[in-house]
């Protein structure tokens, strides 16, 4: 079995991300921490359990970006992962989910993958795109939202289950190959072994340049980010921590919510 | 001429959800002077079919076919790409819900269209859709001459009933189905819970209480009120620090009670659409711009590790022992 993960490198949310008055983009500074997409997280977690069950399978990890995801690619690789690709594709500011797609799909193309797994989300462009799109431009199956998969013995057909609305799950026989976009909640991903940290460092990752992958342009502009006007019917509250804190009980028990004793 | 807005409608359990009315009035901004057509796919879909062309006054293209009773990604991508290539539309438009946004991309690729997820807003050709947890948001314009669109739920209004002549419904039969992709059966996700739907006052934790010890401090908290319960974030559920019967939002349960108190909770849409009914939210956030703080009435802007404690303490009230978390260093 050989299976494609694909990550993405996003700034970390802790961080308070401002927007850049010149580019209209997100300010990235020397100070923001970029990390792997956490639902990425997941779907390459999925890769490296189903190699333990599957013996001889092999898991690349994949990012597009620039120089700096590199840093994701190697985490993956200190996750497990057996062989790391970047695709360096230099712009900063908006980029198309349908250019990613169509670049990891031409790269994928040609390797014979049985499996392509994706997060069903990234957290900087929340698109849920990338996996659907690779899936259609490679003409496979796909499913989202997975929470749950099985192989059908002999490996040709996969059981998933994708979480859909309303407490409900949705079960889809699937042939292989396949791309299926991973639902947080399906595993619990591991955190990196001092053997896979110290092989990673050395690892060397195939670097592939965007533009010899030959992709169609972007169908889509993307004006200036804005902060959402932040008009709250809501009331904040003010003054010492102590003193919302004695606002808020008040409110409380105004509304008789609080249990009287 | 042809219309060139469609709308691919939902049917789930025997109804058409809220969120196909809301795509109406989206597709009414979208292009005021034509009505949009709706495609509505299933096996026995005459009834609704008509009473959606009586309700919105829009043409309806039925598409009927054994295969089509449950939602297939594939199937549903065949039978609508038949039916829409030949008709060239500018604008198609699906709710971004587990199967807009499993069927747009794909659908996009066929069309040669554009695709675009998650629209809050719009504006002439330019849409506006959040990123980074809706911290931002952005506007988006196709360059293409089609575009296919899927809006977030909650951000148009349900079209009202429409007063004009009823739609013209054209059926389609269809029985072809994919060779590669069959969906067996849809059935209940496993953990469910009663306690938060018959909770009158809901504690919920985010991400940002940090570290699992924390949800003891949610729990005392919870403990000042009467019929209350802990709620969850799906991350909180996914890192295990709380059981998935906890989870709030469009993958856990909606709930709706007289006080939701969220805790470190970011407001992602996907958790909003979940509590948004209830009837007086509070939220604790360290980050002024968090976007929870659309949705609440009481804003705190403030560390839960420390306020919780002082929330506690100025409700006069210590819990009684039995809930107080133990201390480290007992037997
Ligand atoms: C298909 C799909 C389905 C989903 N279904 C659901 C669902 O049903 N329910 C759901 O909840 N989510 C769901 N999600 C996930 C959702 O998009 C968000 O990722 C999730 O809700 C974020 O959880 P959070 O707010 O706890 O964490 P975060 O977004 O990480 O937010 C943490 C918050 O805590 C604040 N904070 C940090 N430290 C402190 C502190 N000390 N004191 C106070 N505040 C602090 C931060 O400012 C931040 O706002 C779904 C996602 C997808 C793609
Ligand atoms: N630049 C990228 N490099 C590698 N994978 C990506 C990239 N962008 C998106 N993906 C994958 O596609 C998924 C969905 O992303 P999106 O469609 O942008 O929400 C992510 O969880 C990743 O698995």
């Amino acid at each position: 079995m050989k299976i494609l993960v694909c990550v993405k490198q996003v700034p970390d949310s802790g961080e308070t991300l401002s927007i850049d008055a010149s580019s209209g983009w997100i300010d990235y500074g020397r100070s923001t921490v970029f990390r792997m997409n956490r639902y990425d997280e997941f779907a390459l977690e999925e890769a490296l359990l189903i190699r333990e069950s599957l013996p001889g399978t092999v898991v690349h990890a994949l990012s597009v970006g620039l120089d700096r995801v590199g840093s994701t690619i190697r985490r993956a690789l200190e996750m497990g992962a057996d062989h790391g690709i970047h695709i360096r594709d230099g712009r900063e500011s908006y980029v198309s989910p349908f250019s990613v797609a169509s670049l990891i799909a031409s790269c994928a193309r040609t390797r014979g993958y049985d499996l392509i797994l994706a997060g069903v989300m990234a957290e900087d462009d929340m698109a849920c795109q990338v996996g659907q799109l690779v899936a259609a431009l490679l003409d496979l199956p796909c499913a989202t939202s997975v929470i749950r998969e099985d192989f059908r013995p002999g490996g040709s057909e996969i059981l998933v289950e994708r979480e859909i609305e309303g407490g409900c799950r949705q079960e889809i026989l699937l042939k292989t190959p396949a791309v299926l976009t991973i639902q947080p909640g399906i595993n619990a991903p591991r955190y990196p072994s001092l053997s896979h940290v110290l092989r990673a460092r050395s690892q060397p990752q195939e670097i592939i340049e965007s533009r010899d992958l030959g992709i169609p342009e972007q169908q889509e502009i993307a004006g200036r980010l804005r902060a959402p006007d932040l008009t709250s019917q809501g009331i904040f509250l003010e003054g010492s921590s102590r003193e919302k804190a004695r606002a808020l009980v008040g409110i409380l028990h105004e509304k008789a919510l609080l249990l009287q004793r | 001429m042809e219309k060139d807005t469609y709308i691919i409608a939902e049917y789930i359990k025997g109804s058409i959800p809220g969120e196909t009315l809301e795509m109406v009035t989206f597709a009414g901004e979208l292009s005021p002077k034509k009505r949009p057509t709706i495609v509505l796919l299933g096996r026995d879909i005459a009834g609704p079919a008509q009473g959606l062309a009586e309700k919105t006054g829009c043409d309806i293209i039925a598409v009927m076919g054994e295969n089509l009773e449950l939602y297939n990604a594939d199937t549903y991508r065949r039978a609508l790409l038949d039916i829409l290539l030949p008709l060239a539309p500018t604008w198609v438009c699906l709710p971004h819900t587990a199967m807009g946004y499993d069927l747009a991309p794909g659908l996009s690729v066929g069309l040669k269209a554009a695709c675009i997820t998650g629209v809050e807003a719009i504006q002439g050709r330019t849409f506006t859709r959040s990123a980074y947890a809706g911290k931002f948001l952005v506007d988006i314009s196709p360059t293409s001459t089609s575009a296919v669109l899927t809006v977030l739920p909650g951000s148009f209004r349900p079209c009202r009933d429409f007063r004009g002549p009823v739609g013209r419904v054209t059926t389609v039969e269809r029985s072809g189905s994919s060779p590669r992709s069959w969906t067996l059966e849809i059935k209940e996700s496993p953990h469910r819970d009663s306690a938060l739907k018959d909770a009158e006052v809901i504690v919920s934790a985010g991400r940002g209480i940090g570290k699992k010890e924390n949800v003891d401090l949610l729990k005392r908290l919870a403990t000042l009120f009467p019929r209350s319960a802990v709620g969850a974030s799906r991350s909180v559920c996914d890192l295990g620090w709380l059981d998935y019967r906890h989870q709030i939002g469009t993958t856990g349960q909606t709930v709706s009670p007289k006080l939701y108190i969220a805790c470190g909770i970011s407001g992602a849409i996907q958790h909003v659409s979940g509590m948004k009914g209830s009837q007086t939210i509070v939220a604790i956030n360290t980050d002024p711009s968090a976007s929870i703080f659309r949705v609440a009435h009481y804003c705190v802007v403030e560390d839960l590790a420390t306020f919780i404690p002082l929330l506690i303490e100025e409700s006069g009230d210590l819990p009684p022992a039995g809930h107080r978390p133990p201390q480290p260093g007992w037997p």
